[in-house]
């Protein structure tokens, strides 16, 4: 349903009409906020980014830069399914694969790097993670950096566990998970 | 002839047709799992039941042959729910580990999971079978029992067509799972079929493995150069490599590869892929080293002194090209395409006794340009009367001996470092047949043409241009501007 | 030698003379047009709530954004100086002059003082006390349309013509306006030269208001700014640019050729806030403060020295022109755009009616007053 809203087209009166009143009511605001601002700033809204930094709501809706989980044994929860490069609409995320020769759950990102220049930060890599081993809660809001380079997060950048984890989830990582039980490092 | 009604619709089969295929000419599909048209009918999977009137329970639409009157329904509520619990059945065991498997995109569990079941799996992952995942089995392949669906398309296919049944179903009802046969190894020359028939992940390629998501591959139709057998494939590719290569079943030649074919895609990316010009060991850029060759072909003195030898390694073009450049540029009489060798199937299924994939083709040349024998060639060269020879790399070996012996300056083309004879003068580099088109004539006369999948290296032509070039910087115009232009006068009848 | 410069005496000071103030005045203005452009910002920015430009350092020192201007006339010097391949390359590099220079050459007419007595001799301050001064004012604003019209007509670029007519249409219309309201201004002084109004408006009326154009003039005042503004291309008249709509004259202009327009604009500004200050606010003149000082209309005096009664005059007009300055940027931000068939019906139907019956209200009063 498109919500309705009546506005009240009534017609001016001679006062609104010839402007002049209006737009001395109109420049006394302004000036008010300006001479306010100027002798008293306290009230002006700017944040001083990145220097002065807000907190930032406590959204599970929010994304912010990716973070890469970690298992137990230090290794990158990512298993290498490439779901979030092909769900990636900009293109950034740059995978390689490799596999491990012990470990059951196989496969592992020998490269993983996501080009922050890129990314649009449509979260849906992490949609797209079948393993929940890529996340965009880490609070940080990528700024903007002088060089290319600087916004190529690399595996070792991205690799970062928040408190209370490792998580466990994830039908591959169940390999994995029991490959460090066995190794009694979980 | 049998006539029945399938969905509606009639058609009319040769006797002994099945009702899977029957369906497959009428453009109706039937989900399988077990059944392959070149294997034997083995029904086990259950995936292609459909409804028969009048018969008292679905049957398999693989192993029922066609029958006058029959009518079959594939879309009733009754055959949907059968595949819906065959599905279910078939995945209660089943890992569902698709992020760490290679088959996932082109896996029949997940395309006939969401074409007809999308039906939550009533087991847990704590009540699942579990069985040895990630088993090296033979030089080329990987075998993950868990997700085997047990369709035996890899034990029949040991069995029938390689003949060496390397591969068994051990144990027995939910125990059962496929395993190596005592005392073999999977190394048949044909095993990465096996992957390539493997409905589910149970078998991977150990080559291609994790290299690369199948969704992200695009196909390039194109022939296989490993032999004289000229195999149609496909090779698939992403950014400019090729990551595997897969057959193209067809009628005339094959329906499996040899596991020698697949890796034939390896050489064209390899570390000693030539993309400049070679004098002696010292590599130069083609320009300079093209000039250098046909200097030395111009100061053999006279056209008698320079030979050109054609090589059923090269396309039907760049052996023209090279006949041209012997007849109208060099103007010798001394260029030999004659290089018959004994052609037919070594092994009863695909690899041919000549390993040279156009010694068809160069005889075409032969028959469009002429020359002389290559007894003759040699000869002349051991006469000594020959100081400058020019050919492909590989095909110097026709002539190793007299080549130790008489010594001529040896101009050879080459892709690859490793094939450069080590008799060569100077090397030019030249475009591999997965860069650039060339034309072969296979072993029973077809004529096949390859396509680029990727793309040669900067500054790395086709070797009718090189020739073209080599031909210019001696003063002669080939007029060689398409590989079409190089086929003039070729009939391939 | 020394004959001829004693022949020429008066003619050589004259000339100096002129050379000094031109350069001092010029000067100023450049500088006060250069700050206009950080002020612009820093005002918007304050009426706003926000800061506004502050990022521009010398070695560490901000000075609150004082050298925004600086950053800004150095990118704009290191910008490409683009000309698009179709372009009248003449007409193109001349626009940007033909925008900026009558706007300059305005200020000649304009007295920013009365008079300074230097070594003896009388050193007016304005640089040329022109008898119609008025009409020049009139005459070089007119010329200003060229900058905008052969600026898009010149780009060669449809959105660039379309900006260029908007602009020529609207400047032309206002043009009529700001005419007329001046003549009342004629009629009331007897005397098209700037410098004889200002002092006109030294006298007192009943003896104690200060006979200044708003006072005699307060109707032609409101004209004069509304179509000061819409000759400036200033928001709520600023359908020429339409930065919103991105057509704008100099769409295709780039580097030092832009900054021309800008700075034009921001002259304009000065441009706009002397001449209104000038023609209704006494110019330069202070209340109560005579060639000897102060004396105020209750009998009271205050003896001041030459220089300061000059120096006071002098900020007077630089404080009243910097109040103007500040309001013309607070209109701009305050206002929403017209249409442009608001605007012509504004100029046409609204102004142009008022303008002519003000001369005429002028004429009945000053008949009835036995002024004529």
């Amino acid at each position: 349903m498109i919500s309705v809203k009546k506005v009240d087209n009534r017609t001016l009166n001679f006062l609104e009409r010839i402007y002049i009143w209006e737009i001395a009511r109109g420049i006394a605001v302004t000036s008010r906020h300006f001479f306010i601002n100027l002798f008293n700033p306290k009230k002006i809204m700017t944040v001083q980014y990145p220097e002065e930094k807000l907190a930032l709501p406590a959204s599970a809706l929010l994304r912010t830069r990716h973070r890469l989980k970690v298992r137990a044994d230090g290794s990158p929860k990512c298993v290498a399914c490439f779901m979030c490069q092909t769900a990636c609409p900009a293109f950034c995320i740059k995978i390689e694969s490799a596999e491990y020769p012990d470990n059951s759950v196989e496969k592992y990102p020998a490269v993983f790097d996501i080009d922050l220049s890129r990314c649009v930060m449509c979260g849906m890599c992490v949609e797209a993670c079948p393993e929940d081993a890529i996340s965009m809660d880490t609070g940080e809001i990528p700024g903007a950096a002088v060089t290319r380079s600087a916004l190529l997060l690399t595996k070792e950048d991205l690799l970062r566990n928040l408190p209370g984890e490792p998580s466990v989830l994830g039908a591959a990582n169940a390999l994995a998970n029991e490959y460090l039980r066995s190794r009694g490092e979980e | 002839m049998p006539k029945l009604t399938i969905d509606g619709k009639t058609i009319e089969v040769a006797k002994g047709t099945t009702l899977l295929e029957a369906a497959q000419q009428l453009g109706v599909y039937i989900p399988r799992y077990c059944y392959h048209p070149r294997l034997s009918v083995s029904g086990n999977c259950r995936m292609c039941l459909v409804e028969v009137e009048k018969a008292p329970k679905l049957v398999t639409a693989c192993s029922t042959e066609a029958a006058e009157g029959m009518t079959v329904r594939t879309d009733s509520e009754k055959v949907k729910a059968a595949r819906k619990d065959v599905l279910e059945f078939l995945l209660i065991n089943h890992p569902l580990d698709c992020p760490i498997c290679d088959q996932a995109g082109e896996c029949g569990l997940q395309d006939y999971y969401m074409e007809y079941s999308l039906k939550k799996s009533r087991f847990s992952r704590e009540d699942k079978v579990r069985r040895g995942k990630r088993r090296p089995l033979g030089p080329n392949l990987v075998l993950d029992n868990e997700r085997c669906i047990l369709c035996t398309r890899c034990v029949r296919f040991c069995a029938e067509v390689t003949k060496t049944s390397e591969l068994e179903v051990m144990e027995r009802a939910d125990h059962s799972f496929i395993d190596l046969k005592e005392g073999k190894a999977l190394d048949n020359g044909y095993t990465l079929n096996i992957a390539d028939i493997c409905p589910v992940g149970a078998w991977t390629s150990r080559d291609f493995r994790f290299k690369q998501r199948v969704w992200f591959l695009k196909k390039t139709p194109t022939v296989c150069l490993g032999c004289a057998t000229g195999c149609q494939i496909e090779a698939h590719h992403n950014d400019n490599t090729i990551y595997r290569i897969m057959p193209r079943p067809n009628a005339e030649t094959n329906t499996w590869l040899c596991d020698q074919g697949r890796m034939t895609y390896k050489a064209v990316q390899a570390g000693d892929r030539l993309s400049k010009g070679v004098i002696r060991n010292g590599v130069i850029d083609l320009e300079p080293a093209l000039r250098e060759a046909a200097t030395r072909i111009d100061a053999a003195h006279s056209a008698a002194a320079v030979a050109v030898l054609g090589s059923p390694w090269l396309s039907v073009e760049d052996n023209a090209a090279l006949a041209r450049l012997a007849k109208d540029a060099i103007k010798t009489e001394s260029f030999c395409f004659d290089l018959a060798a004994e052609q037919g199937i070594k092994d009863g299924i695909l690899i041919n006794k000549d390993a040279a994939p156009n010694t068809a083709g160069v005889a075409l040349v032969k028959a469009a340009h002429g020359g002389i024998s290559l007894g003759e060639l040699a000869s002349r060269l051991a006469s000594g009367k020959i100081k400058v020879l020019v050919t492909e790399a590989r095909a110097a070996a026709f002539l190793k001996p007299v080549l130790a012996s008489a010594k001529p300056l040896l101009i050879v083309f080459a892709t690859n470092r490793a094939q450069i004879p080590p008799e060569a003068y100077a090397t030019l580099a030249y475009a591999s047949y997965f860069e650039t088109p060339g034309t072969f004539v296979n072993y029973q006369g077809l004529r096949r043409t390859t396509e680029p999948a990727v793309n040669a290296r900067e500054g790395v032509k086709p070797l009718w241009t090189l020739v073209s070039k080599l031909a210019a910087y001696s003063g002669a115009s080939l007029k060689l501007d398409s590989p079409e232009d190089a086929l003039k006068g070729i009939d391939f009848k | 030698m020394m004959e001829l410069i004693e022949a020429n005496k008066d003619m050589l000071l004259f000339t100096a003379a002129a050379g000094v103030k031109v350069l001092a005045f010029l000067g100023a203005i450049m500088g006060f047009a250069g700050l206009l452009t950080l002020a612009e910002r820093k005002v918007s920015a304050l009426m706003q709530d926000r800061i506004g430009p502050n990022r521009a350092s010398v070695l560490g020192f901000t000075l609150n954004g004082l050298f925004h201007p600086l950053a800004d006339a150095i990118k704009m010097i290191f910008k490409e100086d683009f000309v698009p391949a179709r372009a009248e390359k003449l007409l193109f590099t001349l626009a940007p002059m033909f925008a900026l220079v009558p706007v300059l050459a305005l200020f000649a007419v304009i007295p920013f003082g009365d008079y300074v007595m230097v070594f003896g001799y009388q050193l007016d301050l304005q640089i040329a006390d022109v008898p119609l001064g008025i009409f020049f004012v009139l005459a070089l604003s007119g010329l200003a349309i060229y900058g905008v019209f052969l600026a898009g007509w010149a780009s060669k670029n449809n959105f660039a013509l379309l900006g260029a007519m908007r602009g020529a249409a609207q400047m032309v219309s206002y043009e009529v306006v700001l005419g007329l309201t001046m003549v009342g201004l004629l009629m009331i002084y007897g005397s098209g030269s700037l410098q004889d109004m200002v002092r006109a408006q030294g006298k007192l009326l009943f003896d104690f208001i200060p006979a200044w154009g708003i006072v005699l003039q307060p109707f032609a005042f409101v004209l004069f700014l509304t179509a000061a503004i819409a000759e400036n291309k200033r928001t709520p008249f600023d359908l020429v640019e339409g930065e919103s709509e991105i057509i704008g004259y100099f769409m295709e202009y780039s580097s030092m050729r832009f900054a021309a327009f800008m700075f034009a604009e921001f002259v304009e500004i000065i441009l706009v806030a002397m001449l209104a200050s000038t023609l209704f606010f006494g110019g330069w003149q202070v209340p109560y403060l005579y060639d000897t000082g102060f004396i105020f209309p209750g009998g009271g005096a205050l003896e001041l020295d030459h220089y300061l009664v000059a120096a006071l005059q002098v900020g007077s007009i630089i404080a009243k022109t910097i109040f103007f300055s500040w309001f013309l940027l607070v209109v701009r931000w305050t206002l929403p755009r017209f249409r442009f068939d608001q605007l012509m019906s504004l100029c046409w139907k609204g102004l142009l009616p008022l303008a002519l019956l003000n001369i005429l209200v002028t004429g009945a009063a000053m008949l009835l007053l036995g002024k004529i």
